[in-house]
């Protein structure tokens, strides 16, 4: 089979195992797991066939692998889409397809596969436990199959996104992970928090996407195409950066870029759009690894770092790209230090580090972006897995005692799960110190790194500045949570009873915290002192760099930015350790300052700024004033003044005038003559003969007068 | 063979009528009979429908298969009837909801004779309005239609229907009463009402020609309102859209199917067949003011939506906010024709005709589900519905889904070609419309959100109450639907392909 | 030649008497006779100006076998009344069947 044809049928298994298991395979919930892991195991086999051919091809930047067919009629060209992979492609659906294949095999037993029904599960309500000889235990999920339904979805949503050669079928790929992220955060519908979550989710996700459809129409509208490939030419880029776009003195690359980025700001939960990504800790852990780490909030840096090329031609959209970045990644690390909820530390987190990349494409460190973004997904997945592991852990516990109240995601019920958890400690210690950029063996050291050299070597001083602070809280609630999980001994007898969790789930832990470590390695830098002479040259900066037209200058080595994050990577995971490692309770944390628990007050600021007045807005004025109120009030006035009108003609014209005078008033006269002529009619014949003479002669005579002598 | 592709449109548009006086003859107790015959009746059409689909050639300009009787020859209007790539598309539509429409009323066992006749003569409206070139025969059939519609919301449907079918056929009256004095205007200048020769007569008149003792200018200027306001008030664009929620709301489940999926696309249909023809110029000046009605439709339908807790109440207003789409894209073409942009728009507008037929038509049936079940349409008297229905909940989703406009289904490739479309020409108020479509998220997740999601309310869950399951009959009306969304998703090309190559020609 | 004013005062004493009859008589049947005598009165009326007039129009001729023509059936049916008046009321005196009074 030939590459572009493979390329064609990466996303469909999950396509097809999705309707399968809707249509057919729902009742059955070893027969719907096996149909959705086969898949994702086909499209994992597709992308590392590509991946590998794709190694194997010289110059691949300028050959990549390409295929499109003719969609849609416009006029008299076609719309045409098609599936692309080039440098940057394969590296992504190198990543996506690992986390994807990972993420579904934790699944299983993350949604308690092999275990009894519950007693009182209901679907809609995440499991209760089941009683199996007076014990309670963990019961499956009773939405199994739909849970493998949705996430195939997914899959195929992401595959589409990553393997697409146009911006259109990238938004196509991009929204069906929006539905997908609706459904799963909200896939314990029947809890109003996860419902609440998954619709804010999505609608905040869809205000990105709005500004998106409109800048993927404007760049369509101006250039007639929406394929990358012919869209990033030297003479289409330079056309768009000429032309004025009439808004804030952009140029139109300048307007378009801006717009797709709105986009990406939705999805990839930047600030001011961040808001959704933490609550979407509603939906189940696999959801939150897979929406809110490897994949769908990656997928909107991937967007921006695909249109890079595009961004890079103004400036001004650069700078605002970088602020929003350098903004995101400092706010959200300073939220994430006053968090409890082990999940909630981890969005936080995922929100910062977004925000990392997107400062680095902000000032044109594009490899360093997409670097980031890959050992990120794997790392963070790593992470997402590993906090499921130990919620599932404390599970164990707290069916073992009995004692509901006890929440399994706070980190303050834990301590201890060292011992209790060793695969998932040692897993999530890894992942934990790639986030923080633990030097040379993590994957995140060597990305974050590159980063930093780059914002220093392009003199971009005040993002570096804030990316290394941002850096330190990152490693010091990294470490914060790791000694709260697993460090010291349990704070609560549910932590002593937890349980390290079966095979499915600690596998995929390996796998990826495998990755965790090894992939930085390929992106060593050539002037690294020591290890740089040792592999000789950069392998990811000159194969993903090869995307671009121009291939990006790597920066000069400097010891700042490295020492830098020697620095902020140590000292944020040792002053985490010395800090917390004593901490008994909730109340002996001097980092619970309200401010920031409460993120900053940001969603009651939206609700009170944004959604109160929508929704008032759209009942009171605009359904009740303004159609009840003015429009079917119009409408309503000409009703009873037709009524006035044909009552007045009635009152004053028919029934006086035609039902009075005319009608009644002949029939009147008639009776009055006929009463009065009466008594004529004597009945006696010949009293009528005087009378007809009477008549003759006075007829005759009138008759006369007028003949003759008038 | 010779006779039916000389007669195809004849046949098709008459057949069922035709069934609607045998229904007349069958006995009246029969009521089993009278669906089975209404629903074998209206599949006749369909089945012609898509031999002329196959025959038809979409890379001929012009009108095909056409037919020309004398009709009405003292004042010059003749039957003339054809299709184009636009208007064979919406007899599609036709013929192909009205057999599922009559399916999904065979729940209905009140007059069943009566009921069935007037579906059948509802057809035959709405057909006659699409394949009519003739002003006048185009006339007879909009008012054609008018009548069944009324009656089928008067007698059989819900509490507030007498309010709602007077309101439905007094607006529609008043929106006639313009359009018959601008036909009829037509009629007296030219001698003619067929649509071909007046395209050129009227156009060719110069500007310096005074008719009616007011330059030419004026008197089409009137003219083009009169015919506007007419097709406004069916479409409906806001302001003209307060008889909307009330007859959709009020009339059976079928009626709104037919309503919403058919009957709006004729205010439409209106608008591409004759305003934008015959008022080039006139719709080049006040596309400003035609963009501003449907980004407030677009806008104030989504946010009129929200506000809804009746559930046919929200998807009504839904109705309003997607119709503004076609009228967006119908300005953007007016204002802009004869460029790419105007092509793109229009072909936008047309499927989106298609495609909101499809999926209002869907969304409407599915409330008429649940309510058949649990005699409320109140949003707030459902919730966590979903582990009782689980096949409905997905049906109510999927659906839900292509109203909302997801990629993959029809209603995001007809808007993306309107925003694409509208955008070079009309930047501001497709900005604005944006809002609109965030807002149509908002009010398909309150939908979800309230009838599926969240905690259940033990009401529906046990003994009398109990909520069944969509029956077998009821999937059958949604699955073509749903198939149909899902191809137009994927796979447009098809269908857009005929349209697009009438657009070309046109405008 | 007799002069036409002697037919004409013939014939307005025939009718006069005969008006007169049908007047003063009590019993309807020579009332009846009265109003044939007038009726009679009109024919030689009818005839003389026929006569006098123009001999080649015969409508004064037609008129008067017309007037005998009704004349006759009048006292046909007349006469009936009369008799069937007398069978129910045992009169034929005109004041005592007052029967069409209001």
């Amino acid at each position: 089979m030939t590459t572009e044809n493979l390329i064609w049928l990466i996303p469909l298994p999950p396509l097809i195992s999705f309707a399968l298991i809707v249509l057919f395979t729902n009742k059955n919930k070893a027969l719907s797991h096996t149909v959705a892991i086969s898949a994702a195991f086909l499209s994992w086999l597709g992308a590392m066939i590509v991946f590998v051919r794709a190694l194997g091809v010289e110059h691949f930047g300028e050959h990549p692998f390409a295929s499109s067919i003719n969609w849609l009629p416009t006029g008299d060209t076609w719309l045409k889409v098609g599936v692309l992979i080039d440098p940057l492609g394969a590296a992504v659906l190198f990543f996506v397809a690992w986390t994807i294949l990972m993420i579904f095999l934790y699944s299983v037993g993350y949604h308690n596969f092999g275990q009894p029904a519950g007693d009182h599960d209901h679907a809609g309500l995440p499991p209760h436990g089941a009683t199996v000889h007076g014990h309670t235990v963990l019961s499956v999920e009773p939405m199994y199959s739909r849970f493998f339904a949705f996430i195939s979805l997914f899959a195929f949503g992401m595959f589409t996104l990553v393997v697409s050669d146009s911006l259109l079928t990238l938004f196509v790929g991009w929204e069906i992970m929006g539905l997908c992220s609706y459904l799963l955060i909200g896939f314990w519908y029947a809890k109003p928090s996860a419902r609440a979550a998954g619709i804010k989710a999505f609608m905040t996700t869809r205000i990105g996407d709005v500004f998106m459809l409109l800048g993927i129409a404007f760049l369509y509208s101006v250039t007639g195409t929406l394929s990358f490939r012919e869209i990033f030419t030297e003479e289409i880029l330079h056309t768009l950066a000429s032309v004025p776009s009439g808004v804030f003195g952009l140029s139109a690359a300048g307007l378009i870029g801006l717009l797709l980025f709105i986009g990406t700001v939705g999805k990839s939960a930047q600030f001011p759009l961040h808001v959704w990504l933490p609550d979407a800790m509603e939906g189940p852990t696999p959801v939150s690894a897979m929406i809110h780490a490897a994949t769908m909030v990656s997928a909107g840096v991937y967007a921006v770092i695909r249109m890079f090329p595009l961004l890079s031609m103004d400036e001004k959209t650069m700078t605002v790209v970088a602020f929003i970045g350098a903004f995101t990644a400092i706010f959200a690390a300073t939220i994430a230090v006053a968090q409890n909820d082990i999940k909630r530390v981890l969005a936080y987190s995922t929100i910062s580090q977004l925000g990392f990349m997107i400062a680095a494409l902000g000032i044109g460190a594009y490899v360093a972006a997409a670097f980031h973004l890959i050992t990120h997904a794997f790392f963070k997945a790593l992470l997402f897995l590993g906090s499921g592991s130990v919620i599932h852990g404390m599970e164990h516990g707290v069916f073992h005692t009995g004692n509901h109240k006890v929440d399994p995601q706070d980190m303050f019920n834990m301590g201890g799960l060292k011992d209790k958890m060793p695969i998932t400690f040692w897993t999530f210690l890894i992942g934990g110190f790639a986030l923080s950029g633990f030097p040379l063996v993590t994957a995140g050291f060597w990305s974050k790194d590159e980063i930093l050299a780059d914002a220093w070597g392009h003199h971009h001083y005040i993002v570096f500045a804030t990316l290394a602070i941002a850096a330190f809280f990152t490693a010091f609630y990294t470490m914060r949570q790791i000694t709260l999980t697993f460090l010291g001994s349990p704070r609560t007898e549910e932590a002593k009873h937890a349980h390290e969790t079966p095979w499915t789930m600690t596998t995929p832990l390996v796998v990826l915290a495998f990755f965790a470590v090894t992939y930085g390695w390929v992106g060593i830098p050539e002037h690294f002192p020591v290890l740089g002479p040792l592999v000789n040259n950069n392998w990811f900066h000159d194969f993903v760099g090869h995307t671009l037209e121009h291939v990006p200058e790597a920066p000069e080595f400097s010891w700042i930015p490295l020492l830098t994050s020697l620095v902020v990577a140590l000292g944020g995971l040792g002053l985490g350790w010395f800090v917390y490692k004593d901490v008994k309770s909730v109340e002996q944390d001097k980092f619970q300052i309200s401010f920031l628990k409460n993120k900053y007050y940001f969603d009651e600021l939206y609700e009170v700024v944004f959604i109160n007045p929508a929704y008032w807005v759209a009942e009171n004025v605009i359904y009740k004033f303004m159609d009840q109120g003015v429009i079917d009030g119009v409408l309503h006035i000409f009703g009873p003044v037709t009524d006035k009108i044909g009552s007045a003609i009635r009152n004053y014209f028919d029934v006086p005038v035609v039902n009075q005078f005319i009608g009644d008033g002949s029939a009147e006269v008639a009776w009055w003559f006929g009463k009065n002529l009466r008594p004529i009619q004597t009945g006696r014949i010949q009293q009528y003969f005087i009378l007809s003479l009477v008549v003759i002669f006075v007829v005759g005579g009138l008759l006369y007068y007028i003949l003759t002598l008038a | 063979m010779d006779f039916l592709n000389t007669h195809l449109l004849s046949l098709i548009l008459f057949l069922p009528t035709f069934a609607a006086v045998v229904i007349l003859f069958l006995p009246s107790e029969e009521s089993k009979l009278h669906r089975w015959f209404a629903f074998g009746a209206s599949l006749i059409p369909f089945g012609l429908t898509l031999y002329l689909w196959n025959a038809f050639d979409p890379n001929r300009t012009g009108f095909q298969f056409q037919e020309q009787y004398a009709w009405y020859e003292a004042i010059g209007s003749n039957f003339h009837i054809g299709v184009d790539g636009i208007s064979i598309s919406m007899v599609l539509l036709t013929t192909f909801l009205t057999p599922l429409a009559i399916l999904a009323s065979f729940s209905v066992s009140d007059k069943t004779k009566a009921y069935f006749m007037l579906f059948l003569f509802l057809e035959t409206g709405m057909l006659g309005v699409f394949m009519a070139l003739d002003l006048l025969i185009f006339f007879v059939f909009w008012e054609i239609g008018l009548v069944p519609m009324y009656f089928l919301i008067n007698q059989w449907g819900s509490a507030n229907r007498n309010y709602a079918s007077l309101k439905f056929m007094i607006y529609t009256m008043g929106g006639s009463l313009g359009l018959l004095l601008a036909i009829q205007m037509l009629g007296v200048l030219f001698g003619t009402y067929d649509l071909v020769t007046l395209y050129q007569n009227w156009n060719s008149l110069d500007s310096g020609t005074v008719l009616l003792g007011m330059p030419v200018h004026t008197v089409k200027t009137i003219a083009f309102w009169a015919f506007v306001i007419a097709f406004a008030i069916k479409v409906p664009l806001w302001p003209f859209h307060t008889w909307l929620p009330d007859a959709h709301t009020e009339a059976p489940t079928a009626g709104s199917m037919i309503l919403a999926g058919v009957l709006l696309k004729l205010g439409a249909y209106g608008f591409i067949r004759l305003v934008l023809p015959f008022y080039p110029n006139e719709a080049r000046m006040f596309s400003g003011a035609l963009a501003f009605l449907a980004v407030a439709a677009i806008v104030f339908g989504a946010f009129a939506s929200y506000a809804q807790t009746d559930f046919k109440r929200l998807v009504a207003y839904s109705s309003v906010n997607h119709m503004g789409f076609v009228v967006l894209g119908i300005a953007a073409a007016g204002l802009a024709a004869g460029t790419k942009d105007a092509h793109i728009a229009m072909s936008g507008a047309v499927l989106q005709m298609f495609n909101h037929g499809l999926s209002a038509a869907g969304m409407f049936f599915l409330v008429g589900v649940i309510y058949e079940r649990t005699h409320t349409r109140d949003l707030n008297q459902f919730g966590g519905l979903f582990p009782l229905v689980p096949v409905y909940g997905g049906i109510l989703i999927f659906t839900s889904m292509a109203s909302l406009g997801l990629p993959g289904l029809n209603g995001f490739v007809s808007e993306f070609m309107v925003v694409r479309g509208a955008y070079p020409v009309l930047t501001v108020y497709t900005a604005v419309a944006m809002l609109g479509l965030l807002f149509t998220g908002a009010y398909i997740l309150k939908g979800i959100k309230s009838v599926l999601h969240g905690p259940m309310n033990e009401h529906w869950a046990h003994g009398e109450h109990k909520l069944t399951e969509i029956n077998t009959r009821e999937i059958l009306v949604m699955l073509p639907l749903m198939v149909l969304i899902l191809i137009l998703g994927i796979w447009p090309a098809w269908l857009v392909s005929v349209i697009n190559q009438t657009v070309v020609a046109l405008f | 030649m007799i002069p036409l004013s002697w037919y004409l005062t013939f014939a307005a004493a025939l009718f006069s008497i005969g008006l007169f009859g049908a007047l003063s008589r009590r019993n309807m049947v020579a009332i009846l006779l009265g109003v044939e005598l007038m009726l009679n009165a009109v024919n030689v009326n009818l005839v003389a100006f026929w006569r006098y007039g123009d001999v080649a129009q015969m409508a004064g001729q037609v008129f008067a076998i017309i007037v005998f023509a009704v004349a006759a059936a009048e006292v046909a049916v007349g006469l009936a009344l009369v008799i069937s008046v007398y069978r129910r009321h045992n009169t034929v005196i005109a004041e005592e069947l007052d029967l069409m009074k209001w």
